[in-house]
């Protein structure tokens, strides 16, 4: 059961990022934020910190192009960018502290890139029209925030989880 | 990092670049039209939505029903007041329908713009990256649902289906940037077809929360706070589902239509339980459908 922790989550992470982005767009005033959820994303650069490396890019290859498939109706698309944002956290990893706190704010910092390459793609295809200060005012800003708090309160879960993980597999092997 | 571009990889990034193009390419051209390996994909992820998306549903109706208790008493009064109302309104309604059959009887006309068989289905899924206004429903193509059907809520018009596979399908919401996306509509102003403005909608002013209906006829008095249907002109959309409100009129690029602003009547957000309405007269590609997209597309835009 502990063996297919990982997995269980990632799928029950994927399936809960629908169910909270019914609650956005949210009026806050008169201004209309965009909260995009991004929960499957923060854990795979948590397993890129904390656990195998080629996990998260076989995770976010699969998990992407169900993404892709399912929401987007483009294939290709988050099935690369999951991956290859996961392979930049994996080098960047190496050139930091690993500690939790770096972790989380490396995540945010990850959704923010991800978040311009798909605003990028978006408006080269012309599913969007908005402006640029528009984008990151109404979406950018309030998405970061919203994952941030995600982040908070799961963040040390997921470290948890990992490391144990990890633990295991080294007792494992002696 | 001199080990990076090695042959072997640079060849296999290479590969890897081709083939992500190509897959994009392949898949943008026909969006709305899923192949066999995305239908079994968007069926079985959908299987697994539905159960999640059913507990989350059950907690935000509880919430939404403690809402409603707390307000029950301010709400009571209201509603008490528009009891009267709503009798005498009854009545006539019934008579208008009892009179207006035997017209039909008279005149021999047995089928109905307006008339429409309704498919419930539950909101399981919104597209999570928001770019474009899409919701999952988890009724399909076994269902008798269809591509191009009205989506409705009690309070009125909210989009169309796109995609369809055999136990789900997507539905592109009136609020989408989409320009492709029209609903052929009417204003009614008087009682009668003649003084009803006929327009299609196309577009949504993000800035406004209002859509934008564009194409009418300059000879046509609108005011503000008419009421907008949809016409049943397109094709596929039955008659008389309610779109909105008139809020602004001013006049087209060229001056040579009309173009108005109206204030949806139905909630984009939050939305749970929708109907497909799969209207019982005739149907064919239209302005609501396919019809004119792939013409506008090379003049227009």
């Amino acid at each position: 059961m502990i063996r297919s922790i990982i997995p269980l989550m990632v799928t029950v992470l994927f399936f809960m990022e629908p169910v909270f982005s019914l609650f956005s767009p949210i009026t806050f005033g008169d201004e209309l934020f965009t909260l995009v959820p991004r929960f499957v994303f923060i854990f795979l650069i948590f397993i890129a910190a904390y656990g195998r490396k080629k996990d998260a890019i076989v995770y976010g290859i699969i998990f992407g192009l169900l993404y892709d498939i399912f929401y987007i109706d483009i294939i290709g698309l988050y099935a690369v960018l999951y991956p290859i944002i996961s392979l930049i956290a994996v080098w960047v990893i190496r050139l930091i502290h690993r500690h939790i706190v770096t972790v989380g704010l490396l995540a945010l910092l990850l959704i923010a890139f991800l978040e311009f390459l798909s605003y990028g793609f978006a408006s080269l295809i012309s599913l969007t029209t908005i402006s640029f200060q528009e984008f990151a005012k109404g979406r950018l800003i309030p998405t970061i925030i919203a994952n941030s708090l995600f982040v908070m309160m799961f963040g040390w879960f997921f470290n948890k989880v990992l490391e144990e993980k990890v633990i295991r597999r080294l007792n494992d092997m002696m | 990092m001199p080990r990076f571009f090695s042959n072997k990889r640079l060849i296999l990034m290479l590969v890897g670049v081709i083939v992500l193009v190509a897959l994009i390419s392949f898949s943008l051209r026909d969006r709305h039209n899923a192949s066999l390996p995305e239908r079994i994909v968007k069926d079985v992820v959908g299987f697994g939505q539905t159960v999640f998306s059913k507990p989350a549903q059950f907690i935000t109706g509880t919430i939404g029903n403690i809402d409603g208790i707390l307000n029950t008493y301010e709400e009571n009064k209201i509603l008490k007041e528009r009891l009267n109302e709503y009798a005498s309104v009854q009545a006539e309604l019934r008579e208008v329908k009892i009179e207006n059959n035997e017209f039909r009887q008279i005149i021999d006309k047995q089928e109905d713009l307006n008339e429409y068989n309704p498919i419930h289905a539950t909101v399981i899924s919104r597209n999570p990256d928001q770019w474009e206004e899409k919701v999952i429903i988890d009724k399909g193509k076994k269902h008798g649902v269809q591509k191009n059907m009205a989506v409705i809520t009690a309070r009125g018009l909210i989009g169309k289906i796109v995609v369809v596979t055999d136990y789900h399908s997507t539905v592109e919401l009136l609020s989408t940037e989409n320009r492709n996306f029209r609903v052929s509509a009417v204003i009614r102003s008087g009682t009668s077809d003649d003084q009803s403005a006929f327009g299609l909608i196309e577009g949504f002013d993000r800035e406004r929360g209002e859509l934008i209906m564009r194409r009418i006829d300059v000879d046509y008095e609108i005011e503000a706070g008419e009421k907008v249907i949809s016409s049943g002109l397109g094709g596929i959309f039955p008659k008389g589902l309610p779109i909105g409100e008139v809020t602004e009129i001013s006049t087209d690029d060229y001056g040579l239509t009309k173009m108005v602003y109206i204030r949806p009547a139905a909630q984009f957000s939050m939305l749970d339980h929708v109907m497909v309405a799969k209207r019982t007269s005739v149907t064919v590609d239209g302005t609501d459908g396919d019809g004119t997209v792939s013409t506008e597309g090379e003049g227009g835009s």
